[in-house]
């Protein structure tokens, strides 16, 4: 029969075994959820286009745009948004931001700034809750399918706090998705904002406003940070999915190399055992046979 | 005989509701309604709270009930710009209501927002 040791060795591989099928379950899940999220960005694009054209057509239609939105000014408190996802088992994706977040608030509080911080997702308030810093506001079950409501809420949030001086600018720590494989994270100062650059295909067209540029201006920059929030979590979305595909992609190999280890392992046990009990026999035999 | 045709793109932020050629089509400003046919001149509205509607080419109508947005009209290119959008077959009555509709659930998600900033 099977020894101790053969027997604990072929426990740990079920065990093994049975771990990889999660990761493995999970990284086909998440391999699925990037295409859909890859798709929701680029449904968002358009929108995001137009929006686009139209400031950069405002701009040069009408003299130059201005708007307290816009305009710079000097800064006490800076406001900072960190996204980050709900769920863990994404490799170095919530870490990454959450570190790059908490070297810039560091940077901001020794050039003597006041902080707001604002979380996206359940990771990053675990770890600011936990290191005592104050969240005025966390999202949560925001990032694994963003909607375009939730980037409201979260837009309308940061606006009225920039409105009433609460904070004099508002910059997002985010993941830009570069590729499959590349996930980056970055620095997306999203107010006071900046108006898209006006290229050389817009011609100075004589628009007329109804009603006037201010007022049309006024109503648009709104809903321009609510798009930009939205390709923000969006993207995020896409990155957290990429990383986790990759973070279960290594796990599940790591898990086969185990698999192949314990089993030659379990197999020189069993080998060893074998010669163990021929030996015996042998042995036995021959005290027999010199009896 | 169609009249003279134009493009219009109907954008929301996570799909276009409508893209097409048009002949006519109307749709709700701040300013008042708006009826556009091919070769307005160049401009830019604020859309309101109310029911647009399309005329294709072969005369058949699209009715959009819109809630907020902006409509920008440029060399035959007509954009309308909005956050919230349904297409509906019940012609104008019915593409008002879903406007008015879309309005209120946008009034309760910021009465939401506002009580869980309270909360």
């Amino acid at each position: 029969m099977a020894s101790a040791e053969v027997r604990q060795i072929r426990r740990r591989i079920k065990s093994v075994q049975s771990t990889m099928k999660i990761t493995r379950a999970m990284e086909l899940i998440a391999t699925s959820r990037i295409a859909k999220a890859r798709v929701r960005v680029a449904q968002s694009q358009p929108y995001t286009d137009k929006m686009n054209e139209v400031i950069r057509n405002l701009g040069a239609g009408s003299a130059g745009l201005s708007h307290p939105l816009l305009e710079r000014r000097e800064v006490i408190t800076s406001g900072v948004v960190v996204v980050s996802s709900d769920r863990g088992l994404a490799g170095g994706y919530n870490s990454n931001v959450i570190r790059m977040a908490e070297h810039r608030i560091q940077d901001l509080r020794n050039a003597g700034k006041q902080i707001r911080l604002y979380t996206v997702g359940e990771k990053a308030k675990a770890y600011f809750a936990y290191r005592n810093f104050e969240i005025e506001q966390a999202w949560l079950g925001v990032t694994d399918t963003p909607g375009y409501g939730d980037a409201r809420r979260i837009g309308n949030v940061v606006l009225e706090e920039y409105q009433s001086e609460a904070v004099d600018s508002v910059e997002v720590f985010t993941t830009r998705y570069i590729s499959a494989l590349t996930q980056r994270p970055v620095l997306w100062p999203i107010l006071p904002i900046e108006p898209p650059e006006a290229t050389a295909e817009d011609t100075a067209v004589g628009y007329t406003f109804e009603p006037s540029p201010e007022a049309i201006l006024a109503r648009l920059l709104p809903r321009y940070l609510e798009g930009t929030v939205f390709g923000i979590l969006l993207e995020a979305s896409a990155s957290e999915h990429a990383a986790r595909r990759r973070a279960m992609k290594a796990a599940t190999e790591n898990a086969e190399e185990l698999v192949r280890l314990l089993t030659r392992e379990a197999n020189q046990a069993r080998q060893a055992e074998i010669t163990t009990e021929i030996s015996e026999i042998v042995g036995g035999a021959e005290a027999l046979a010199g009896g | 005989m169609p009249g003279k045709l134009f493009r219009v793109d109907v954008v929301a932020p996570e799909a276009i509701v409508y893209s097409g050629d048009a002949q006519f089509i109307s749709a709700r400003t701040t300013e008042g309604d708006i009826g556009i046919l091919a070769d307005h001149e160049a401009t830019m509205a604020a859309l309101a709270t109310g029911p647009v509607e399309i005329h294709d080419a072969e005369d058949n109508v699209t009715t959009i009930g819109i809630h907020g947005g902006f409509l920008q009209i440029y060399a035959n290119m007509v954009t309308l710009l909005t956050d919230r959008a349904e297409m509906t077959a019940g012609g104008r009555e019915e593409a008002l209501r879903l406007a008015e509709e879309l309005k209120a659930a946008q009034q309760r998600a910021v009465e939401q927002a506002g009580a869980e900033v309270i909360l």
